[in-house]
Order: structure tokens, then sequence, then C-alpha cells
């Protein structure tokens, strides 16, 4: 465990919301791939909102253990935890059924590429108006407001939102592949 | 890919979700109504955005857990 890692979990654990959420920023991607196997059971959008909702509530119990990356590892289990849960909720895990296989424990954090998003942005900044203005309507909204109320907002129905949306994605994805990035071979685990 | 699955799916790619009267998190009512298939490119799809997202500041879903602590 590096000094870094005991120093961010302390102030994690004392509550600093600043520090957990650079350290989100790094384990939603790696958290996310942990939930692969559970995309057709589970609505894994939701299961792992509500995971990291309890890693940051629980955080103050976790405890070193001499080796790296103690929270990673603790909230790939809580979301595992979660997904297993959610699923046979659903049902959609039967009963008595096992659960799929566990992936091997993160090890590190997703880091940031600049490159890739210098890409990213020189895109988006191609995209015509509304497209451009739906992506950006979704990304200002933080996660906390509804489709048809962003929709509302533009002046837009909720169809014509959610078309347009679709159409931003394939405009980006089209843009990005042009400059040699493609997002499915840059998402592999 | 039918222009109703299309829908379907973009409306499970937000990270908005509703919270229940137990106060947790509730799936997409898009989610239920999508075929395993659909769900696997639901996945897929929302992998790729979370990482766009990720590019341009931060993902919407680390901002909705965020908005989430905050608010209490």
């Amino acid at each position: 465990m590096t000094e870094l890692e005991t120093w961010q979990l302390a102030a994690i654990r004392a509550g600093d919301t600043g520090v957990f959420s650079s350290w989100l920023a790094g384990a939603e991607p790696v958290l996310r791939r942990a939930l692969r196997p559970f995309a057709a059971m589970v609505d894994t959008e939701a299961v792992l909102q509500e995971g990291l909702l309890k890693v940051w509530q629980v955080a103050p119990t976790v405890k070193e253990d001499g080796r790296p990356e103690v929270l990673l590892r603790f909230a790939h289990t809580v979301v595992r935890n979660q997904a297993v849960s959610e699923a046979r909720r659903l049902r959609t895990l039967p009963a008595g059924a096992t659960p799929p296989p566990d992936s091997d424990p993160p090890v590190e954090l997703s880091p940031p590429d600049p490159m890739l998003r210098e890409r990213i942005g020189v895109c988006r900044d191609k995209l015509p108006g509304k497209p451009k203005s739906v992506l950006k309507a979704r990304l200002e909204a933080e996660g906390n407001t509804h489709d048809g109320v962003l929709a509302e907002g533009l002046g837009m129905s909720l169809n014509t939102f959610l078309q347009n949306f679709t159409r931003a994605r394939k405009l980006l994805a089209e843009c990005l592949k042009k400059a040699g990035v493609d997002l499915a071979l840059e998402l592999s685990p | 890919m039918t222009r109703d699955e299309e829908l379907l799916v973009e409306k499970t790619l937000t990270s908005y979700r509703r919270r229940g009267i137990d106060g947790e998190i509730q799936p997409s009512p898009a989610w239920a109504d999508l075929s395993p298939q659909l769900r696997e490119t639901a996945f897929e799809e929302t992998v790729k955005l979370r990482k766009v997202e990720r590019a341009l500041g931060m993902s919407s879903t680390v901002r909705a857990v965020l908005d989430r602590i905050h608010r209490g």
C-alpha cells in the first residue's frame, strides 16, 4: 500500500468527498467492468450507483491490510454482492443457482488518458447542433434529471431527444474511429 | 435493432435512476423491457458513453453518486 493510498483512505474515512470523488473517477470503470457477467440479469447502472453509495457509507470501517488498493478490492466485493442480491430479487438468477464466476479482484484504478480526452473533445465540438445540445444537456444534468425534463428544456419531445442522443453517440464514435480511436477496443479489459 | 428497440436502449443509458420508498436506487423501467441480448447491448453502450463522459470531465455515474451523497 503506497503512502498516497494510505492518505487517500484516511481522507475518505474522515468524510472528504473531494478525495472520494477523485477515487471514484478511477474506480468506476474498473468496477463497471466487473459487472459485465451480470449485464443481462440486472440494471448494472443502478447496481453500481447503489454499490458506490454503500462503499461511501461503509468506508470508515475499511482497514488497511498491507496489500494495494484495499478500498477498490472492498468496493469490488460490495458491488458484486449488490448485483447477486438484485439478480436474486428479480429472479434473473434463480434461487439456488450459482452466480457468474467472480473476476480477479482489481489491483489498480483506471488512469485518465489525456490523448483520448483531447480527441473526444475535438469530436464533441464537431457535432451538429441538436446532437451536441442533447449531449451537453445530459452531461450538465449530472445524472439527477429525467430525460423527459431535459427534452422539455430543449423544446423537444422525449423521443426526439433520445433519437438525437443516439445520433450524437454514433457521430462521436465515427469521428473517433477516423482519428484512430475505437471505443470498443479502448474499453477492452 | 429496430427503431423502437434503439429508443428503449437509449432510455437506459442515462445515469438518472429513481429512488424507491426505501431509498434504494431503482432499475430503469426501460431496462426491464429489454431482451437479454439488448441488455448486453445496453451495457456495452453504457460503458462507451461513460468513457466519453469521463474524458469530457467526470462520468455522469460519478456525478450522480456524488449528488446523492451531498443531498444526504
